[in-house]
């Protein structure tokens, strides 16, 4: 039972960090306030407390996001990353499915070695090899193309050893009856064992998604033409332009960050277990 | 023997796709990086190439550029590492002890990893910029305009402190977990010894999350060190390289001015640098781990 100090204590904390967290969330709060704002408010406002507060609702108030949507390629830009995602998701889903599997419950030659080389491939950072990326996809003609964006996004070391880990505890008795009943093993690995480990395959999804969303170095050496830039990307080519103004910059960054909240919400369960039993985020 | 051979064949075939796009995408680039590292291999000369040894290794510490984006990389680590680390660990502190408004905390101060680095970086160059909302803000307790990341001396550190209220959150929710695991029994026993919540803080709690302050201190250090987004987007490495860092050097030679034999030389003096965290970081779990398991076996 917490005595009346205890108590009292409690709530002079709690007030204390909404304070903290209002002060810490100043820039979120500005940038919603501002984004439904003219560039002539914004300004006038930066002065006072009306800095953090929204404008009154009117005809105008989502202007700033009418003008962004019509405007400019940012929905284009929105739905090619969620194309790219959706594909490197079902890509990536089979391919370090696949290995996961066979490094898990096949016995072929050498597996304890890959499986040792697998583990240490994750301790290698991308930027390191990120240049001989450039020059291959170049070389091939692959610039500012999909494929030459995905090609070398697909296979993920992560993704195949926490696969690999989920796999290994799966019951052997199981594949012995398919097998009995000639059951095709491709066809076991995508009726049964996939179906078996949602779990695993929605917290490689999620963080493929997030990667791919997130994701500025690549896609920005990929991609030259409009058409096929992602959105973080694309945010740059749209708050680089002189004709946009301050209120747009602000929309467009609240939007495209709407689908990540949306994404956080609906998996938080896989994101927070994710994020406390490895430490970090793949990338 | 049919079996054992139908088996390996059928292993072959699972792996066989990820390991295609392993070779090409992973051991063929590592192995290139390190034969270009003693190259002077220029795309778009290549016929011009020649065995350099370690003449690349000497020229790139020689070089102004890669040396200002060094010191600038260990500065930001340096500045970040305590504030993200020490940040997230007094968060998480005291977001356990409060009873009220747990999922709100939570959620306002995860807040910012949600969104990118890009974005993230777009919205702070209006929060920065000089009639800005943070100097609007300041100007409002009697301090000057700041120049923030307009000038060679404050770009850097103002980087790293909008890259630690970006990532805060992360961390705060690794140590809220680490937190939670801490068996409930040692504080009721501390409390039957009348323990101050200094001693408490102080004999239990900091002991126990050792392992994983450990752990996130050095995550953050390898984040740091690969910074590159926030200055691409933000500054361009300037005002005069003073946020330059080791990424965008290796960026910048190999793929604007296609020199890959010096980028390569570069990634590898990087990657040893990230290696060496990386395996000194994985060591101390792994320590972390087998203590559990002694504790557990000592309990028996």
């Amino acid at each position: 039972m917490l005595t009346k100090k205890q108590k009292r204590n409690n709530w002079i904390l709690t007030a204390v960090l909404i304070a903290a967290s209002l002060f810490f969330l100043f820039p979120v709060i500005w940038m919603l306030a501002n984004s439904f704002k003219p560039d002539a408010a914004i300004t006038n406002d930066m002065n006072s407390f009306r800095a953090f507060v929204p404008p009154a609702l009117n005809g105008n108030f989502f202007d700033n996001y009418i003008k962004i949507l019509t405007d400019t390629s940012f929905v284009r830009y929105m739905l090619n990353t969620l194309f790219y995602a959706a594909v490197l998701i079902v890509l990536g889903v089979i391919v370090n499915g696949l290995a996961g599997y066979a490094l898990a419950k096949i016995k072929f030659p050498f597996r304890e070695r890959w499986l040792m080389i697998i583990m240490l491939l994750m301790i290698v950072p991308m930027e390191t090899i990120i240049t001989i990326h450039f020059l291959f996809i170049a070389k091939l003609g692959l610039l500012n193309t999909v494929t030459g964006y995905i090609l070398p996004m697909i296979v993920n070391p992560f993704n195949i050893f926490l696969f690999r880990q989920v796999f290994v505890s799966l019951p052997d008795d199981v594949y012995e009856a398919a097998q009995l009943d000639h059951c095709r093993p491709l066809k076991y690995f995508f009726t049964m064992v996939l179906p078996m480990s949602k779990s695993v395959v929605a917290t490689v999804s999620v963080f493929t998604f997030l990667n791919v969303w997130n994701d500025y170095l690549w896609p920005s050496l990929v991609f030259t033409s409009g058409d096929l830039l992602t959105a973080q990307i694309g945010l740059n080519a749209i708050t680089s332009n002189d004709n946009t103004t301050m209120g747009q910059k602000l929309a467009v960054i609240t939007m495209i960050t709407i689908p990540v909240i949306i994404i956080y919400s609906l998996f938080s369960k896989q994101i927070v277990e994710g994020v406390v039993s490895t430490g970090s985020k793949e990338g | 023997m049919m079996r054992k051979k139908s088996q390996s064949l059928l292993g072959m075939a699972f792996f066989g796709p990820a390991l295609v796009l392993l070779t090409v995408f992973l051991f063929l680039p590592m192995i290139l990086t390190l034969i270009f590292s003693f190259t002077d291999f220029f795309a778009l000369n290549p016929k011009l190439t020649h065995f350099v040894g370690l003449d690349n290794f000497f020229q790139i510490f020689k070089d102004e550029d890669f040396r200002r984006a060094f010191v600038n990389t260990v500065c930001f680590v340096l500045i970040i590492v305590p504030l993200q680390g020490l940040g997230s660990l007094g968060l998480a502190l005291l977001i356990n002890r409060v009873t009220h408004c747990k999922k709100y905390f939570k959620v306002a101060f995860f807040l910012p990893v949600v969104m990118s680095l890009a974005v993230v970086s777009t919205l702070w160059i209006q929060i920065y910029s000089p009639e800005g909302i943070l100097n609007s803000v300041l100007g409002n307790f009697g301090i000057s305009p700041q120049p923030f990341i307009n000038s060679a001396s404050q770009a850097l550190p103002s980087i790293a402190i909008m890259s630690a209220w970006q990532g805060v959150g992360y961390q705060m929710i690794i140590f809220l977990g680490g937190l939670q695991g801490i068996n409930p029994a040692l504080y009721e026993a501390a409390e039957m010894d009348h323990a101050t919540s200094w001693q408490k803080f102080k004999d239990i709690t900091l002991p126990e999350l050792k392992p994983l302050c450990i752990f996130v201190f050095i995550t953050i250090t390898i984040g740091a060190f690969r910074m590159l987004v926030q200055p691409m987007v933000m500054t361009g490495g300037g005002p005069s390289h003073s946020t330059y860092t080791m990424v965008y050097d290796i960026y910048e030679t190999g793929t604007v001015n296609w020199e890959i034999g010096l980028a390569s030389t570069m990634a590898i003096v990087f990657a040893v640098f990230v290696m060496i965290l990386t395996v000194i970081q994985t060591i101390a779990t792994r320590d972390k781990e087998e203590k559990h398991v002694d504790k557990k076996a000592e309990k028996k």
